[in-house]
């Protein structure tokens, strides 16, 4: 039977598909739904230094494959974090990645180091590209990336990964900064910004006008900043997030370059979908007599699969 | 105003078993909820086949009737699924059951958006995903030493039918708003209130149908929600049942978070029932 685990960031992944940050919540909720051995890591909802309740209603509205969310980050803060839900998260039998937003270089600090004096995490992600939160997204931003990456950096004993917007700024660049910063990897990419107007009314659907798009609508626009991206960097670590639905579109994900792939909107729509993928994942390499799911990581940079 | 002191945390972080069993009416029995708390927290992740193997329509509403092997029929009223066709990637629409029995589900429904539209134009014996139920019983929050008039509007009369249907004893007075006559062949079994000929809204209605000493239970537009919440806010037992796009329906997304008095709540897991006095920003 094929091999799905993923060794990287020193670690290994029990399989390539993993649990993006928003749609997961804290990944124990989803223990009932989830055979979790069949996933890669769960990546926990936002934490931020302060509490926050999020956006108002409403917050979702869907469109032809796809839908626009503006949650806005709720959760609730650090100091409780720590408190409550910490510990039932690092009972998951899986790998965990901690995702963090701060607004400031030092904010970013702090909460990296308060994160860092937990134990049970394999990596820290650090989302500079919600697109739901107000301000600038420090994402867009080259030097804020590398800014916010040197600050967990500099107090965290684990990976950092950065979750980049695959829509606004300069990704390559903003890549390079955050590299040279000292991150592990990137997640590429969070969802992209959008507007739905109803038009029974004439005024915009959410309450903060613009949402951030996912689903299978993005799943072109994430494969061509994973590939850009895997391109450039060959050896950086990468976490292919964006549209992912079937099995399809998450061979597309790690040919195009994706060490991992993150399954967010997917989720929604179907909470046994991780599962599902891994096992038809399984199933299509031990079709053509493959291995180990590292065999089609990054081939569609070399020559694909040497079939006609 | 947003607060952001300790509740928001216990509301987001917890399951709602604490907030279910401190608001349980005095009748329903510990062993009852004990079962409940197991299918709410339980196996219905699944999506389930079901056919559509009954429907009527009017211009704007259908009824239906979904039949499936497998189709979860235990559904406590003010529960909700989550109903797609085929394996379409898009999000699910969420619908109030009206009722479950052997026959199947029984939605009522607003024949308008992609689901929905799909749903008045299918062929007999289609087959649609249904997911759930979700959602915490009307009967695990009210208070079951009172009767209620039930004001519904539009399609938020669904979980009413069914309240009436399983608690005929609660109901003290029925009011379901409708703007034309377009309903009233679908719902022949209750009388309806239609605004074009008698010229009265729901609310408006209310007002001759209940009496102090009685509670309400509304389910419909948040315009209707809204003008009801400004006349009763100072009686007790008033409860409205809230309607959001529901994104994953088991409460990780956080799609359809809504401020309350004791801080964020889920519409899909704590609710979709809130009591009036947790929702200062409706009046």
């Amino acid at each position: 039977m094929a091999n799905l685990t993923v060794n990287r960031l020193g670690t290994s992944f029990a399989t390539p598909v993993v649990l993006a940050s928003g749609p997961a919540g804290f990944g124990y909720e989803l223990s009932d739904a989830l055979d979790l051995a069949q996933v890669g890591a769960v990546t926990t909802k936002t934490i931020t230094r302060e509490p926050k309740a999020g956006n108002p209603q409403p917050r979702l509205v869907d469109c032809a494959c796809g839908a626009l969310n503006s949650i806005g980050l709720e959760n609730p803060g650090v100091e409780a974090f720590v408190q409550t839900t910490h510990a039932r998260i690092i009972q998951l039998p899986l790998r965990r990645i901690l995702s963090l937003a701060a607004t400031s270089h030092d904010e970013m600090e702090q909460l990296a180091r308060q994160a860092a004096a937990l134990s049970g995490y394999d990596a820290i992600e650090l989302n500079l590209s919600c697109p739901n939160v107000g301000g600038t997204i420090t994402g867009a931003n080259a030097d804020a990336v590398g800014d916010f990456v040197r600050a967990a950096v500099g107090v965290s004993s684990i990976p950092v990964l950065v979750k980049l917007p695959g829509d606004s700024g300069n990704l390559l660049r903003s890549t390079e900064q955050a590299l040279k910063a000292g991150a592990a990897g990137l997640t590429l990419i969070n969802s992209v910004r959008g507007l739905r107007i109803d038009w029974n009314t004439g005024r915009p659907f959410l309450s903060r006008v613009y949402g951030g798009l996912s689903g299978p609508a993005i799943l072109p626009i994430a494969l061509a900043r994973v590939f850009e991206v895997r391109e450039a960097f060959p050896s950086a670590l990468i976490i292919g997030t964006g549209g992912l639905s079937d099995l399809g579109s998450c061979l597309e994900m790690l040919m195009a370059g994706a060490d991992l792939v993150g399954i967010g909107f997917g989720l929604m729509v179907d909470p046994e979908l991780p599962q599902k993928l891994a096992g038809e994942l399984r199933h299509w390499l031990d079709e053509r007599g493959m291995a180990s799911v590292e065999e089609v990581i990054g081939i569609a940079h070399s020559g694909g699969l040497g079939v006609h | 105003m947003i607060r952001l002191d300790r509740p928001l945390v216990a509301a987001v972080s917890y399951p709602p078993d604490n907030l279910i069993k401190r608001n349980m009416g005095a009748r329903v029995e510990d062993k009852e909820l004990e079962n409940r708390d197991a299918t709410l927290n339980g196996s219905h992740f699944f999506w389930q086949k079901a056919q559509l193997i009954d429907r009527r329509t009017s211009t704007r509403y259908a009824r239906v009737l979904l039949r499936g092997l497998e189709l979860p029929c235990d559904v406590e009223v003010g529960q909700f699924v989550l109903v797609r066709y085929s394996d379409d990637p898009c999000l699910p629409r969420a619908f109030s059951v009206m009722s479950g029995s052997d026959l199947g589900l029984e939605l009522f429904i607003k024949t308008e958006g992609r689901v929905r539209e799909k749903f008045a134009a299918a062929p007999m014996g289609t087959v649609f995903e249904v997911r759930g139920p979700y959602g915490t019983p009307y009967a695990s929050k009210i208070n079951f030493n009172r009767k209620y008039v039930l004001v519904g509007g539009g399609s938020g009369a669904a979980p009413l039918l069914h309240f009436r249907r399983k608690y005929p004893h609660l109901v003290a007075g029925e009011v379901y708003g409708f703007r034309t006559e377009d309903a009233c062949d679908l719902l022949n079994e209750v009388d309806l209130t239609v605004e074009s000929t008698t010229g009265l809204r729901a609310h408006e209605k209310l007002q001759s149908v209940w009496r102090p000493g009685m509670g309400i239970i509304a389910c419909g537009p948040e315009a209707m929600l809204r003008l009801l919440a400004q006349q009763y806010r100072q009686e007790p037992d008033v409860y409205v049942s809230l309607e959001a796009r529901i994104g994953c329906g088991i409460g990780t997304c956080l799609g359809c978070s809504i401020q309350t008095s004791t801080g964020m709540q889920r519409i899909c897991k704590e609710g979709p029932l809130f009591a009036l006095e947790e929702l200062p920003w409706l009046t």
